[in-house]
Parts: C-alpha cells; structure tokens; sequence
C-alpha cells in the first residue's frame, strides 16, 4: 500500500459515517474558532494599545517624582524634599542629544466661557508638545516658546472642549476662565482620543507656569523628554540621571521610564493575558480530542473484520497504525480548517458590526491553529492506533 | 415501563461500553469543572476585591478635590484650583449632621532616617481619628494626640515593617527619625497589616496632618474622610458634604466617594470578566455534546435490533425515544457531576497554593453548570433517540444485509 492509498482508505472510512465524521469535525472547528477569535480580539487590543502610546513618538523618556527603595548606606545625611521643579527641567534641555523636554503640570479645574463650564483636566505644557509628543493644533498655535517659566494668560483647547464650550463659533482670540484666571484661546488640537482613560480631546493645555499658578503648586507632575535617534536613549538616559542627581544633592529621587520599556511592558502584560484568555478556549480543542479518539475507538471495534482481512493479505502492523491515525488527523484537520474559516468569518463580522473592538489575526496565529489541529489528531488518534495494529489478524477475523 | 426500569436500561446500556461512556463523559466533567474553576477565581477576586474596601467601613465617605465630568477619569489625579484645606475638615465635623469623625489626610513619599538607616516610605499625615476609621491597631506606644488639627507636633507612628527596618532588634518607641528636615519622636508602631488599595500599610510613617503640610509645603488636602455616625445617614451626609464645600468654595468643586459605589463599580467589572470566561470555557460544554451524540448514533445503529425486538413487544415509539435520551441524560449528568467533584479538587489547589484569594465557587455556577451539562446530554441525545424511535419494527429486526 502507498501513502495515497492510505489516504484514500482513511477518506473512504470517513465518508462512509458522514455524520459521525462531521460531528467530530465540528467539535474541534468549535475549538478552534474560538481560539481564533478570542486570540484575535486579544492581538487586535495589544496593537491597538501600543499604537496608543507610539503616536507620542518612541525616542521619548518620562521621568517621575520619587522613587520607593531601601537605603542603607552609612555616612549620609538626612533626606530632601527635592522635587522636580522647572529648574531641573531647563537644565536638562542642556544635555546633548535631547531634542524637546515638557515640564508637565496637571490636575482638574472648571472651564467656562459665558455660561457654559465643563471640569476637565488641565495640562500645564511647553509648545515643545509639538515635537516631543507630536501633538498638533487643527487651528490657530501654540502661545511662543522661550522661557517656561513666563505664565501667559493664554490655553490651546482639546477639540471636545472647543466644542462644548463654543459650539460652531470660532473660540481662537476670545476667553476663557479657569480657576480664577482669564486665559486667551489661541489654538484648537487635532483630535487625539482617549489615552488610559484620559479623554485627551477633552482638556484644556496652558503654559506650565500658569498651571503651577491655577494648581498652587511648585513641583512639576512629570518630566517628558524626546531625543533624537534610537541609538541615543542609554547614554541619555544616563545623563538625565546624572545631571538630576547633581541637581538633588547625589540623591537618586526620582524615576526614568522609557516609552520602549513601557512599550515592552504593556505589550507582554497584554500578551500574556491573549495566551490565558486563548488556553480557556482551547479547552475546547481538548474535549474535542477525546470525542475523536472515542470515535475512532469504536470504529476500531466496528472494523476488526476489515483489519484482519488487510493483515491476511498482507499488510503490515505499521500500514494499520497509519491507516488509523491518518483518520484521526483527517478529521483534526478538515474541522481545523473549518474551524478557521469560522473563526475568521466571525472576526469579519466582529469587524462589521463592532467597528470599535480591534481585531486582527496575525498569520502566525491560523499556522498554529493548523498545526494544533494536526496535533490533536495525532494526540487522538495514537492509542486507537495502536489498538487496531495490535491487533491479531485471525482472532479479527474468526471475530466476524 | 416505569422510569426505574428507563434508568436501568440506560445504566446497563452504559456500562456495557464503558471505555466509551467514561470518555464522554470526561468531555463533559472537563467542561463543567472549568467552568466551577474559573467562576470560583472570579469570585475570589471579588471577594478580595471588596474585603479590601470593607476595612473602611461602611459609612465613610471619601472627599477628593477636583470634579470632573469626563468618563473614566480616577479624581484626585493632579492638583484642583480649590484647595480642599483643614478649615474645609473642621467645618464638615461641625456642620454636617450625623459626622462620627472626619480623619484629613495628606501623602507624600519621603526617606525617613534613623541614625545610619534611611528607608523610602509613605508619609500619612492625618489625625487621632485616622487609625479609628481606618481600623488601625497599635502593636505598641500609642496613637497620634488627639485634639487641634492644626497643631503639628513633631511626633510619628510606624508602619511595622518600617520600624523592622529602621530599627532592627530595638524599641523604635520614644527614639527620634529624621524626615526632611523634620526631626520626630516616634510615639507608636502600627500592628502589621496587608496591602490596602495599593498603600503598603506597613510601610508608612503617620504624622500629624498639619506637620506633613509643612513638610510637603502643601496647602490642601490629598483626601478627606468622612465617617458617618450609620449607614442610614450616608446619602444625606454625602450631600451634605457637597453642599457646604460648594458654598466654602464657591462652586461644586469636589468628588465625593462611597465605598458602596466603588465596591459596585468594581465588582461589576469582575462579575463580567468572570461571566465571560466561564462562558468561553463552557464552549467546550457544546464540543462535550457533540461527542455524546456521536457515541449515541453508535449505539443507536447498535442496538437497532434491540429497539425492534421491543417495538415488536408492543411498547411504544415515545418509550423508545425515553429510553435513548435517558441514556444520553445519564450520561451527560454523571458527567456534570465528575466535573463539579472535578473542579472541586481543583478549588482546593488553587486555595492551597495562593491562600490569599478566597476562591470558592459560587452556588450559581454549581446550579447553571450542572443544568447545563444535563442540558446538553439531552439536546444532542434528541437526535439519536429520535432516529430510534422513528425505526419500522420490522426493518429494524430484519437480519442487517
């Protein structure tokens, strides 16, 4: 017997029990659609949340106040209070390579012009925003650069808040209020979208020094800085370090995330959690599994007669086992197939009918569902397998 | 035939195959048992989730500075125009009616040292009454003075695992750590507790709140809690509280939190995730079913000359169709049951090995999984049966050509 011939038999065998064939085809099609879309769904919300944090650009370091640890290091005095304030933010616009930094400034405050208000988040920025987290206005511009810390009475509006606020009129050169102070609209963004649960349209940007002011503050919330090239961000990162330490009397109070470490971070979390969300439904393929291996089971039993007649004429145990597994796999398979199709089908629609979920099935993903196919058929199809080849061919055939 | 003689029919049906039975049923009880699993991790999670909170208690409500009208944006993020100040705490105790205790609270992080050994903890400047409504107990010393609130006296209480570490094998009770600039006696050592809405508990240093905001240079308030003397009086306490802020600061400028609104806010989120997995696992119940209807196909051609021989007897075609869906039934219900006894022992593992997650699963789950495993046997057993049943007596017992 060839391979051809065995493939052949295997086909005939399934054809011949259309129903029972096609019900443990279905059983793992389930299976493995849901893998499919759920995986999918998964992938479709880690790009999408990556791509989130990429329109801020990847050459960008943000540096935080405080930094949890344990010390105990002799001979040093007594702690600070340093915080980040935007001395240390002018002095790390020194530092070579560093294209753009943002002293950042934040919290909530009302907004009103005339009679209508909305309480939103206030971000206390530099026009250096433009380059560091490429944000762009749609209309009017920024208030001029120079030093930060000169508070102009002057705001860049999210678009949401524009609109909320002066509906179709023209907001640039007219005024708004916010927390005590009048500040001249100069500019509208482009819509950005929400970022972490933060409407990002939905706030209002001005001069970190009038934050400061609005907010009663003197330290600044957080640092943002861009450099120029990729190959830069260790040896940037290591003079932020150095230079803020100097700054902060060799006290190391403060951290430096980078985006491409934050990047990584989130896009493993997200990763990791598509695997589990993935292995719940391949619960499925398992149960799926057993049904072929009961099924082939019994067609193992049904067909002892058929077997004995095979190995009388001479074929050999091996040839048996093949035959069998062959079965097995091509039932795996077929439902496996079906089960992409599906899967895809329904991600399709998903894409239809819910244009906000991301969706996306990388091709990585239907080669591993058609190889787990193959894997638990062959998985179900060993022992019947083995079974039928261990079977003695005139003991199968007086079984007749 | 009486249902005892259907049961028994099917019960030796079954164990005539009983390689076959035992893998169908398998199918099921791994279906069922991921389903208890999984719904029992969600419900620890709740339950974790709200013990959390629960140390609050009940009737506290918390006033963060900042309001805001856009979705999903946690208050307190930032600073506000209006400061939430003592003068604002003050005035909620003496104001609103029905206020047990107000504790202001103001943090910050900072390294606090003794002698050589510095530590970066979490400084809590509040109140005598903090430690009341958080539900803080003493392992030794005593609390923070009672009385004015904006007398900052130099004094401190430790988290336990910070006086461990800034004093190791030594009383930290009556010696003095530096914080800042800030030279203070310790008074007292918090009693070791867990994790709490992301504060380490055990690692904090409280001060008195007027002391903090000189130390953080701060003005305003990071929170301030409000106990309410009962339960009854939260809603009317809570706008209360928003009414005279907003008449001290001229506008409605604070968010006010219950721990009911944010254990159901929270709880809601869990309570869909764990629907939607133990959902996801229960697919495996559907692919579970169509194993059963195959292996009832087998035993339905099987025995076709069995159904003859009794439709030959005279019973009927409704008793036939019983007789194969009792078979499916008991198979797929033993099934359930394997995977509750399944999902049961898995439970207990879970619990074995991270003690800290309460999960058990809960009694919804056990009733819907069950049901739905029955369901199933009979759903995918309608057809065999059917097909049975549909059998002409006299073909059926007909010698197979």
């Amino acid at each position: 017997m060839t391979s051809a011939d065995l493939v052949r038999l295997a086909g005939r065998a399934l054809l011949a029990h259309r129903l029972r064939s096609i019900l443990s085809m279905l059983g793992i099609a389930i299976g493995v659609g849901s893998v499919i879309v759920l995986t999918s769904i998964g992938e479709g919300a880690r790009e999408y949340v990556l791509a989130q944090f990429s329109q801020f650009g990847t050459n960008l370091i943000a540096i935080h106040p405080g930094k949890a640890k344990t010390t105990g290091m002799p001979g040093m005095l007594g702690g600070t209070t340093h915080q980040l304030t935007l001395e240390d933010a002018l002095a790390l616009r020194r530092i070579r390579g560093v294209e753009g930094v943002v002293p950042l400034a934040f919290g909530l405050a009302r907004v009103e012009h005339g009679e209508r208000g909305r309480s939103v988040m206030v971000y206390g920025v530099t026009p250096d925003i433009q380059t560091v987290w490429r944000f762009h206005t749609r209309q009017g511009g920024f208030w001029r650069g120079g030093d930060p810390r000169r508070g102009e009475a002057e705001t860049v509006l999210g678009p949401k808040l524009a609109r909320e606020l002066f509906g179709e009129q023209n907001p640039l050169g007219r005024f708004v209020r916010a927390g005590g102070a009048r500040l001249r609209v100069v500019g509208v963004m482009e819509p950005k979208g929400m970022l972490l649960g933060f409407d990002l349209d939905d706030s209002a940007y001005v001069p970190v020094a009038t934050a400061l002011d609005l907010f009663n503050q003197i330290e600044l919330g957080e640092i943002d800085v861009a450099y120029a090239h990729p190959d830069l961000s260790e040896r940037v990162q290591a003079d932020l370090k150095r230079v803020l330490m100097e700054r902060h009397d060799g006290e190391e109070d403060f951290t430096i995330t980078s985006q491409e470490a934050m990047l990584e971070v989130s896009g493993n979390v997200l990763r990791v959690i598509t695997m589990a969300v993935g292995a719940i439904a391949g619960i499925s393929l398992l149960v799926g599994a057993i049904g072929i291996l009961t099924m082939m089971w019994i067609a193992v039993g049904e067909r002892r007669g058929e077997i004995g007649l095979a190995r009388a004429i001479g074929a050999s145990r091996a040839q048996v086992w093949m035959l069998f597994l062959y079965e097995a796999v091509a039932v795996a398979l077929v439902g496996g197939v079906a089960g992409i199709a599906g899967g895809l089908g329904l991600c399709a629609a998903l894409g239809v009918f819910l244009p906000g979920l991301p969706v996306r099935t990388p091709l990585e993903f239907v080669l591993a569902a058609l190889l787990t196919s193959v894997a638990t058929g062959v998985a179900s199809g060993v022992l019947p397998a083995r079974r039928a080849a261990a079977l003695d061919p005139i003991e199968a055939l007086r079984a007749e | 035939m009486t249902a005892s003689d259907l049961l028994g029919l099917a019960l030796r049906a079954l164990r005539g195959h009983r390689l076959r039975s035992g893998l169908s049923l398998l199918g099921v009880a791994i279906g069922v048992a991921a389903v208890i699993v999984l719904t029992a991790l969600g419900e620890g999670a709740l339950r974790y989730v709200t013990a959390e909170f629960r140390d609050i208690g009940a009737e506290v409500l918390i006033v963060t500075p900042g309001k805001t009208e856009t979705t999903g944006m946690v208050p307190g993020v930032g600073g506000a125009p209006n400061d939430l100040t003592l003068g604002d705490a003050e005035a909620v105790l003496r104001r609103v009616p029905g206020v047990e205790r107000v504790a202001p609270i103001v943090m910050g992080t900072e390294t606090v040292a003794a002698g050589e050994r510095r530590r970066q903890v979490a400084i809590v400047g509040s109140t005598h009454e903090f430690f009341a409504l958080r539900g803080l107990e003493l392992s030794r010393g005593e609390l923070l003075p009672p009385g004015d609130m904006r007398r900052g006296a130099a004094v401190a209480v430790l988290g336990s695992t910070a006086a461990r570490e800034l004093f190791p094998g030594r009383d930290p009770v009556g010696r003095i750590v530096r914080v800042a600039g800030l030279r203070a006696r310790v008074i007292g050592v918090l009693a070791p507790r867990g994790t709490h809405m992301g504060l380490d508990l055990n690692e904090v240093a409280v001060v008195p709140v007027a002391t903090a905001m000189r130390l953080f240079n701060r003005r305003s308030l990071f929170r301030l809690m409000v106990q309410m003397r009962s339960y009854q009086q939260l809603d009317a306490g809570k706008r209360a509280v928003i009414a005279l802020l907003a008449e001290r600061h001229g506008e409605e400028d604070v968010t006010v939190l219950t721990q009911d609104a944010i254990i159901a806010s929270l709880s809601s989120i869990v309570r869909v995730l764990t629907l939607a997995l133990a959902a996801i696992a229960a697919v495996s119940l559907a692919v579970a079913g169509t194993g059963i209807m195959n292996v009832m196909l087998v035993s339905v051609a099987e025995r076709t000359p069995e159904v003859g021989l009794l439709r030959a007897l005279g019973v009927r075609r409704r008793q036939v169709l019983a007789v194969f869906l009792a078979e499916a039934a008991l198979l797929s219900t033993t099934g359930g049951l394997a995977g509750l006894l399944l999902g049961w022992l898995g439970t207990r593992l879970l619990v074995a090995l991270y003690p800290a997650l309460p999960a058990a699963p809960p009694l919804w789950a056990v009733a819907a999984s069950l049901l739905l495993a029955s369901g199933v046997g009979l759903l995918f057993g309608l057809l065999p049966a059917r097909r049975a049943a549909r059998r002409d007596p006299v073909e059926a017992l007909a010698p197979r050509a």
